[in-house]
């Protein structure tokens, strides 16, 4: 495995003073370099926090962090030199082309010969005879492909992408995902990923953490996330109550969890259970049956007791606000 | 930092002429400032004989460009909130620049814009009858202490609204701030006329001593170099204390 690109010992950050939020609690990591490496939790857990942190935005409450080798704390330029950030919104330059906003970002980067590494770029993500162009005449993908070449432009050792695809139609999105694997491939990042998307972190990332209030409940690959659950979920509503103690006495039933006329049964192999199910139960009393085979979302739920959807006001909220920027601007 | 202070004042400086609209303003604006304020006192002027020589758009000019270098403040410090508020403050400081840089590039981008309207606003003077007897010397000597009067009040604008995210605060600012400075200044009219306590306040002013400086090259009166000295001592004062403040309290977000 490659040396580590990102080591978090023991951090906390608390906003405000000592009674204010504790957005990350004791977290620690070790993210081998040359990974996609996914932070996976719902919005409040503490992923953006963590960004924050790493990238010098936000100062550290307690605990250390290092970045490229060098300490997050005491060579934060040295850090900022070396990690590149794509962020939820996709923020440029609007009044700018595209070759002016790799021109800035070649400035606060201060880089010396950056048109060669610029060109090249532009012409991966296939914007190079865009780049004379006005980026407020860009579509929103242009622009994150943009956004992404201003990340890479000075070959970063580590690239911070605090939910990427938040916001983007579901063709966006797979371009996304399909660039954020190319890039890990042809310029050897190590990439940092937030999301709360299950499918994303799923499909991109060697390695994931999940995160929750602030603290990592599990760390591994997704193959290995999935191996800790050896369970089945089956979803059930009812027509009426049932008698709980009907259903944790099927064979291989590991728990029941009711909240009303819902059901959440915890069993061992869906396929031996369902014929069980309907030997005691009648057909006409169910109204929805649904099974989750293991899945980081079944893998989320064991670990902190509620799904990452359940959050997903909050991501209506920050999407209308983005709308709301891109509008502005 | 060289490199991060020039990428950041081009992009100041484009993002303001590349606006029609501001550039329209830019040329719009000295002409009405004589049009309307000179035209309107200009027989009460004559009639007063408190104006030295000349016509009182020559007395008025001088103030009239200092009192624009103080309202191209108000311009960086909302230019630094936008920033902050659409994230770009964020991409900036994600890189190896400082909130220093930042704060340099927007002060210069700022006395910059101020610097614009001084061609304009002659033209509109010598429209208005004004004549300009300066030798090159002179000119040279007035437009730095234009300059430095705009790099110093910039300064002070970005360093008070350093800590803030609120889209108000500059309009506030420039509200509470630029009132008292110009009216209690020798911009507009001659101190001489002022009660006490506002000639106290005119008279460490930076906009009577830039006003004063304009005037003596455009009315032929003697020329006090202590004036460019004292715009000098603000500009570098102002900056410092912007410098300072910006590097422990600029806000990200």
């Amino acid at each position: 495995m490659n040396p580590p690109a990102i080591v978090v010992n023991d951090l906390s950050k608390r906003y405000g003073n000592a009674h204010g939020v504790l957005a990350l609690d004791r977290v620690s990591l070790s993210i081998p370099g040359g990974t996609v490496f996914g932070l996976m939790g719902p919005n409040g857990a503490g992923k953006t926090t963590l960004i924050k942190v790493l990238t010098g935005i936000s100062d550290i409450t307690s605990g250390s962090a290092s970045v490229a080798g060098f300490d997050v704390r005491k060579e934060s330029l040295k850090v900022r030199a070396r990690i590149g950030w794509v962020a939820a919104e996709v923020i440029l330059e609007d009044d700018f082309s595209t070759w002016e906003n790799l021109w800035l970002q070649a400035r606060l980067q201060d880089l010396k010969d950056w048109e060669g590494r610029a060109e090249h770029l532009l012409r991966y993500f296939g914007l190079l005879d865009r780049k004379d162009d006005k980026v407020s005449h860009y579509s929103t993908g242009m622009r994150k492909k943009l956004e992404i070449a201003l990340a890479l432009l000075h070959q970063p050792t580590v690239i911070f992408m605090d939910e990427p695809t938040i916001g983007l139609d579901v063709a966006t999105r797979r371009m996304l995902w399909d660039i954020v694997t190319g890039i890990h491939k042809e310029f050897g990042v190590t990439v940092l990923l937030t999301t709360h998307y299950i499918e994303e972190a799923d499909a991109l990332c060697d390695r994931i953490a999940i995160i929750d209030r602030g603290r990592i409940v599990a760390e591994g690959s997704p193959s290995e996330l999935k191996a800790r659950v050896r369970s089945d979920m089956v979803q059930l509503e009812t027509s009426e109550n049932l008698d709980a103690a009907t259903l944790a006495q099927i064979p291989g039933v590991t728990e029941v969890r009711a909240q009303g006329n819902d059901w959440i049964i915890q069993v061992g192999a869906s396929e031996e259970f369902l014929p069980q199910l309907f030997a005691r139960v009648h057909p006409n009393q169910i109204r929805r049956i649904s099974v989750e085979k293991p899945s980081l979302e079944t893998v989320f739920l064991q670990l902190t007791g509620h799904r990452i959807a359940e959050e997903e006001p909050m991501q209506d909220i920050r999407k209308f606000y983005a709308q709301m920027r891109r509008a502005r601007a | 930092m060289r490199s991060q202070l020039w990428g950041l004042y081009v992009r100041e400086v484009l993002r303001t002429f590349r606006n029609p609209f501001v550039v329209l303003v830019t040329l719009v604006q000295p002409f009405m400032w004589l049009a309307f304020f000179g035209s309107s006192f200009v027989n009460l002027a004559s009639a007063s004989g408190k104006f030295g020589e000349g016509t009182y758009f020559a007395f008025l000019l001088p103030g009239t460009l200092s009192t624009s270098m103080l309202s191209v403040g108000m311009f960086g410090s909302m230019s630094t909130i936008q920033d902050k508020r659409f994230g770009f403050m964020k991409r900036i400081l994600i890189t190896p620049t400082s909130k220093e840089t930042i704060f340099l590039s927007k002060a210069f981008g700022s006395a910059t814009r101020g610097l614009v309207q001084i061609p304009v606003m002659v033209a509109a003077a010598y429209v208005f009858g004004v004549s300009f007897p300066l030798s090159p010397l002179d000119w040279a000597a007035w437009v730095l202490a234009l300059l430095l009067l705009a790099i110093g009040f910039s300064s002070l604008f970005l360093a008070i609204t350093a800590p803030s995210t609120d889209w108000q605060t500059p309009g506030v600012v420039s509200n509470f701030i630029t009132m008292p400075l110009m009216f209690a200044s020798a911009a507009l009219f001659p101190s001489s006329s002022f009660p006490s306590w506002m000639q106290a306040i005119s008279n460490v002013n930076p906009i009577t001593f830039s006003a004063a400086l304009g005037r003596s090259f455009l009315l032929g009166t003697s020329v006090d170099w202590f004036n460019l000295l004292y715009l000098s001592v603000f500009a570098v004062l102002m900056v410092v204390i912007g410098y300072i403040v910006s590097a422990r309290w600029l806000k990200v977000e």
